[in-house]
């Protein structure tokens, strides 16, 4: 009797008779670097879509089915998905993802972080993640240190897969640290007045640091507090004083006060795509050079 | 009702077989994970080992192992354990930045409030009821992980005369078989509205059906749940829950004040859920849930109650959006039925709501309430014919962690002369962890 309910069980379950491994990841850009490193040998389910503020991702029951079969779970960590992960992996009863198992993945562990608070915060400062900025998904230099830890994690779970995981870490780090270490000197070239933007939100600080731009100014006067006139109007002042053009930001920030500061500033908006389209196939330096290149063409623009 | 309970003691039957099963069917991945204790029996390692797999024999002295360290005695244990680094060191970081991790929030809700009349029907416990100011709660909400096995929630309720345990209860985190067992005092999992906080309605007051055929707190009690994720393709979600039947704050269409005590299992509360999701497009989405009720209620030796109710969330959310906007429509509909002597009576109430999130700052949205009423009720005499409310809201939200709400309502009661008309001014303030918010 058991044995037939097994089979029925079996049979309900097509996923189980695949020994890939099963990987959830929150963010695109982290399905992105897991299928380059885990290539046949995973199958990779993404929660977040690509053009949503991953602080605000609906937690839609059908991910709890994902997260229910699920081998590895990767997410960013630093609180950026508080608000709707954890009823998900709860609901999802899967002892493989639970917190301080094997199967959970917090990427935030091994990038090098910036805007740590050096003590207490309050937040009356807004929404500061109290153990440092959280969107370190744009950096390379995180996104190799994670790649790495990341075929650890696959090696454990998977050890007949070692070598692949070693193979393609290796090519896919390499060409990683090549394309960063080029987008970095081709920026160094640009005068020092031309790297100078303004941001929406504190979320591409990464992404400045690897290029050596200078955030003069973000839009939001405080994390996730939205704009007031006082606060714009120093913001104008500074793209005038500092002679900053470009005000960059990512694809899901509201537009109408970033272009009526471009029009008074004489400069323009840069919108870049938040996340890699892991859905459409495409993958993370490919991501990442599509951000450069917007940046580029902006910033260096006469 | 006996076939009722029939269908719900073969659904028993048939998991804990499921149960069963699916756990020796696993252990084969789950033991080999454990390293083997120091003080193991010898574990014959095979002559050559070509593959990966663990033989049968190796998983028996496995299991052996395992069984002879559980039956070790406690204090042998504690010996064995004192090379291993205590949990304490392990728990405090570097700078003293990591904390063994217990989620707390302070969550305030005050409201002015004006009514047309000097008694208007307010039913929820925390509902603005008198013009002028209103002190809706502060409720402390505390959760962390026990264990590996367990989870730890609490909400305590601060009114003004004293305080009170909403909730408390241990939920399982590493069960076999895709089940979940919560234990203790919980709010049940009945419709949508039910098994959540003020803090996630998104209008001021408790709507009427659920302070009228719940309580003033809603259906809430003590008892365990087991709720099961299905195997299926679509995400399907059973629930059970058996609790204590009385309290008038939460189990009034039941036992209420009266607490005529446990003999039999009839005497208990059963709730049960089967909820179903289907992700229509990228954007648009539907929960469809189905709930019910049995239990006794006190009119008479033998009396039963019986709650049934529908619910539906339809949600529209454009991926491609600068403004954050959401479009929500929520239906809620319960049939009452009750046994009274020389009676039956039945009665029906529902609610639609429908909420716009224009920005992240701003959401708007209208509800109507109709509930209906009965002769001769005993627990609403008065209550004789349709009550319907209309209300409207607009939010604002400065932070996450603030939000001012205006609410104007009317509210129709066929057995008033008058309609009552309503208007609340609601703050809430959160400060500590943010809970996350489910679907």
């Amino acid at each position: 009797m058991i044995r037939i309910i097994l089979f029925t069980i079996a049979l309900l379950l097509p996923g189980l008779a695949h020994a890939e491994v099963r990987v959830v990841a929150t963010l695109a850009d982290y399905g992105a670097m897991v299928r380059e490193i885990g290539g046949d040998r995973v199958k990779v389910d993404v929660l977040a879509p690509h053009s949503i503020d991953p602080h605000y991702v609906d937690p839609r029951p059908n991910l709890i089915l994902k997260l229910n079969k699920a081998d590895l779970l990767i997410e960013n960590g630093l609180e950026l998905e508080s608000a709707w992960l954890d009823p998900l992996v709860k609901q999802a009863r899967n002892p493989k993802i639970n917190h301080g198992s094997d199967g959970h993945f917090i990427a935030a562990e091994f990038a090098t972080l910036i805007d740590v608070p050096a003590g207490k915060i309050e937040r009356s400062e807004g929404d500061v993640h109290p153990g440092g900025n959280p969107h370190f998904y744009c950096d390379p230099t995180s996104a190799i240190s994670i790649s790495h830890a990341l075929r650890d994690k696959l090696t454990k779970l998977d050890p007949a897969g070692a070598e692949t995981y070693r193979a393609n870490t290796k090519r896919f780090t390499q060409e990683l640290w090549r394309f960063a270490q080029a987008q970095a000197i081709r920026f160094a070239k640009l005068p020092a007045e031309r790297r100078r933007v303004v941001t929406y939100h504190k979320s591409l600080g990464y992404l400045l640091r690897w290029l050596q731009i200078e955030e003069v100014a973000t839009i939001e006067p405080k994390p996730g507090i939205p704009p007031n006139p006082r606060h714009v109007a120093s913001v104008l002042q500074t793209m005038k004083s500092k002679h900053a053009r470009v005000i960059v930001q990512e694809e899901y920030y509201p537009r109408k006060t970033s272009e009526t500061l471009a029009q008074l500033g004489v400069g323009e908006v840069v919108v870049l795509p938040a996340a890699s389209d892991f859905g459409g196939g495409e993958g993370y330096i490919q991501h990442l050079s599509e951000m450069t290149e917007a940046l580029y063409a902006a910033l260096s623009e006469d | 009702m006996k076939r009722h309970r029939r269908v719900a003691a073969a659904c028993a039957a048939w998991i804990v077989v499921g149960t069963s099963g699916l756990a020796v069917g696993e252990e084969p991945t789950t033991a080999p994970s454990e390293p083997p204790p120091a003080t193991s029996p010898e574990i014959p390692v095979p002559a050559e080992p070509t593959t990966d797999d663990v033989s049968d024999d190796e998983l028996r002295a496995l299991e052996a192992a395992l069984q002879a360290d559980a039956e070790q005695p406690s204090s042998a244990r504690e010996a064995s354990d004192d090379g291993a680094a205590p949990t304490v060191a392990s728990t405090s970081g570097p700078a003293g930045a990591n904390q063994v991790a217990l989620d707390i929030a302070f969550i305030l809700d005050v409201a002015g409030a004006w009514f047309s009349a000097e008694e208007p029907l307010q039913l929820g416990a925390h509902d603005p009821t008198v013009t002028g100011f209103n002190f809706q709660q502060l409720e402390l909400s505390l959760g962390a992980s026990v264990d590996p096995y367990f989870r730890f929630d609490a909400n305590l309720v601060f009114a003004l005369f004293g305080v009170e345990i909403e909730e408390a209860y241990a939920s399982t985190l590493s069960l076999p078989a895709n089940l979940k067992v919560r234990a203790g005092l919980f709010l049940t999992q009945f419709g949508r509205l039910n098994a959540t906080h003020p803090h996630s309605w998104s209008f001021v007051d408790q709507p009427i059906v659920n302070g009228k055929f719940f309580g003033s707190e809603g259906s809430r009690g003590l008892g365990t749940e087991l709720s099961w994720l299905s195997p299926l393709p679509w995400y399907v979600d059973v629930i059970g829950a058996v609790t204590m039947a009385d309290g008038e704050c939460c189990a009034r269409s039941f036992y209420g004040g009266d607490n005529l005590g446990v003999r039999t299992p009839a005497d208990l509360l059963y709730t049960t859920r089967v909820e179903q999701f289907f992700p229509l497009s990228d954007t648009l989405s539907l929960l469809w849930g189905i709930s019910a009720q049995f239990g006794p209620n006190s009119t008479g030796l033998g009396n039963r109650s019986e709650i049934y109710g529908t619910d539906l969330y339809l949600r529209y959310r454009p991926l491609q959006s600068t403004s954050r906007m959401a479009l929500s429509l929520q239906l809620e509909g319960m049939l009452r039925t009750r046994q009274v002597p020389d009676d039956v009576l039945q009665d029906f109430g529902g609610r639609g709501e429908l909420v716009w999130s224009m920005t992240p700052r701003w959401e708007t949205g209208a509800r109507y309430e109709l509930v209906t009423g009965v002769e001769d009720d005993p627990l609403d005499p008065d209550w004789v014919g349709e009550r319907q409310r209309i209300s409207a809201q607009a939010t604002f939200y400065p932070s996450h962690f603030s939000r001012l709400r205006l609410q104007p309502s009317v509210d129709l009661p066929s057995w008033f002369e008058d309609p009552v008309y309503a208007v609340m001014l609601s703050l809430e303030v959160l400060v500590g962890a943010h809970g996350a918010h489910e679907y």
